[in-house]
């Protein structure tokens, strides 16, 4: 019994050892990110390390938005990632479900073909296909423009299947009874299964927000002037002026996180929620 | 069969149904399936982009050249090395850390641990990148950390400068950045697997260790296998990290993965058509993996 019980508390201290260690693992860089945006930065790269801010450098802030150039071109950046991300959230959550709603409920010719694309396109990485897509953008006159930063992304065939998952449970009767009750189509998506989709609508909006937010390949092609850039881009050219500071590199960091820091930290079940969502592909 | 008063109905409904689905087709075939037909094509031709000439045809020639070229093999390598050096070590990982934290009594504990894990998937991996460049500099943290760990102070590990260390930091960085999310994909698997097999097997004398290996690995190997091939096609596209550490100094071939070669023959050196052969390759490479992933979740289905 003695040992038994012995043997069970150490495996329990290794257990938590393990989870304890990589707590510190997954928060440290974090953590680094915000304390060194508030330091000068020969304290940054220091050795050793110390954690705490000597001087709380808030001109840091200031700097990471002015720019090496004194520009000021990060807070139009910082617009032009919300303004992106916010329409293509709204755009892939209107059409998704539209679409979704259309292969789930209604019966007509060519159905399955067509859920049969839009489940093929989700096979094609867009890796694969940003050349040609470039080359389209081009053709449509909307590179450098933000419809060439939005359009591309309007909806997402992932979206579309998960809609489609979710409403082929969705009760027929409800919509006959308000197709007897004289309500049109449009009606019915809009007032009785759009509200009703709102938690995959949470999850499918925060996701396609934040595969823009994150989106760093496709702007990096179609953008060309300095004022239509977005956040990633901003970083990425900042991270590389060879005069750039370290602190203010980490608050553009932080300032680029913030709204999803904000956002997962309102939403948090819908961003892990939203992950767990892929585990509905098996069936 | 059907009956004549029906066609009326089935006939809106077939109008409806067209009405709300052809927006999102047409949008499929425009921004998909015509550009991946178009890399194809344009995959024959010796098409740059700034000649003004019509590109020359050349059969298969893009992709004998690529397939001839050692800094092709090169990004296959790279992307290879990247993709199993990542992938395996995050599924075994997250397997192991999801079975640790079911096991963890306090409900409350449980959440602080997953948010906690699952944060750095919440930044850009751009920010990721930068905030990873400043602890692979040479008098950065990832020094200190390893040198208080091996006992070696004022070693430089050449994170961001040594041919295998540049590759290992950039497989560093992703795990970092996704090791959360997988941990909460094994979560919800887990947490299908109904309790009551495991009262049943602690009846019958079995160890946590006992049910963990003949009874949750068993169950769980359908979402496995899943969450591995998705790991997989995720590291196959990275592109972000190898970007932003090859524009910060770090030595490019290492880590020139198939991504960044496309991005680089295509944008930078205007070779369309050698580009387009390169993400023909990428694409063929994914939809093996992808073909795997419908395969086996249909093989695999397990009932509880």
């Amino acid at each position: 019994m003695d040992i038994h019980k012995n043997r069970f508390n150490w495996t329990g201290a290794l257990i938590w050892a393990v989870l304890i260690i990589t707590l510190i693992f997954t928060v440290m860089p974090l953590v680094f990110m915000i304390t060194s945006s508030l330091m000068e930065r020969n304290q940054i790269l220091r050795m050793p390390f110390s954690w705490i801010p000597e001087t709380f450098r808030y001109q840091n802030y200031v700097k990471a938005l002015e720019g090496n150039d004194g520009s000021w071109i990060f807070p139009r950046n910082i617009f032009n990632s919300l303004l992106v991300s916010i329409t293509v959230a709204i755009t892939t959550v209107l059409i998704a479900s539209i679409t979704g709603y259309g292969i789930a409920k209604f019966k007509f010719k060519g159905r399955n073909l067509i859920f049969m694309m839009i489940m093929a396109t989700m096979m094609i990485p867009f890796e694969a296909i940003m050349i040609p897509l470039y080359m389209v953008a081009t053709g449509l006159k909307m590179q450098d423009s933000y419809a060439g930063l939005i359009v591309p992304f309007l909806v997402s065939a992932f979206g579309v299947f998960q809609m489609r998952q979710y409403l082929t449970t969705f009760p027929s009767e409800y919509l006959d009874a308000s197709r007897v009750d004289g309500l049109g189509e449009f009606g019915i998506f809009w007032r009785i299964v759009f509200p009703n989709c709102a938690p995959v609508i949470a999850t499918l909006g925060i996701l396609s927000f934040r595969g823009q937010w994150d989106n760093l390949l496709w702007p990096l092609l179609v953008t060309q002037s300095e004022k239509m850039k977005t956040i990633p881009l901003y970083i990425s050219k900042f991270a590389e002026e060879k005069l750039t500071d370290e602190g203010a590199m980490m608050a553009a960091a932080v300032l680029a996180s913030l709204p999803m820091f904000i956002m997962f930290a309102a939403l948090s079940k819908y961003f892990i929620g939203g992950s767990a969502v892929y585990e509905s592909r098996k069936g | 069969m059907k009956k004549r008063t029906y066609i009326g109905i089935e006939k809106k409904e077939a109008r409806w149904g067209f009405a709300f689905t052809v927006p999102a087709i047409l949008f499929f075939c425009l921004f998909s399936f015509y550009p991946i037909l178009n890399a194809l094509y344009t995959s024959l031709f010796d098409k740059r982009v700034l000649s003004l000439a019509p590109p020359d045809f050349m059969g298969l020639g893009n992709y004998t050249y690529i397939f001839s070229s050692p800094d092709f093999w090169n990004s296959i390598r790279a992307t290879f090395v990247f993709t199993l050096g990542t992938f395996i070590p995050i599924v075994i990982f997250s397997l192991m850390l999801a079975a640790f934290l079911t096991n963890i009594r306090s409900k409350k504990m449980r959440g602080v641990f997953q948010i906690a894990y699952y944060t750095p998937a919440v930044i850009s991996s751009v920010v990721a990148a930068t905030i990873w460049l400043l602890i692979f500099d040479p008098r950065g943290l990832g020094n200190q950390w390893v040198n208080l760990l091996l006992n070696t102070p004022g070693v430089d590990q050449k994170w961001l400068a040594d041919r295998t260390m540049v590759q290992l930091s950039t497989m560093i960085v992703y795990f970092w950045k996704y090791i959360g999310y997988f941990v909460v994909l094994f979560i919800t698997g887990l947490a299908a697997i109904p309790p009551a097999i495991y009262e049943a097997a602690t009846i019958d004398g079995s160890s946590k260790w006992q049910s963990f290996w003949r009874i949750t690995l068993p169950l769980l190997k359908p979402t496995v296998v899943l969450v591995s091939i998705m790991a997989m096609l995720q590291c196959l596209k990275t592109f972000s990290t190898q970007y932003l550490f090859v524009q910060g100094g770090a030595p490019r071939a290492p880590i020139n993965v198939i991504t960044l070669n496309i991005y680089t023959t295509g944008i930078r050196n205007q070779r369309i058509g050698r580009a387009s052969a390169m993400s023909i390759v990428l694409f063929l490479i994914m939809l093996l993996f992808t073909w795997m992933q419908f395969r086996f979740s249909k093989s695999e289905e397990v009932e509880y």
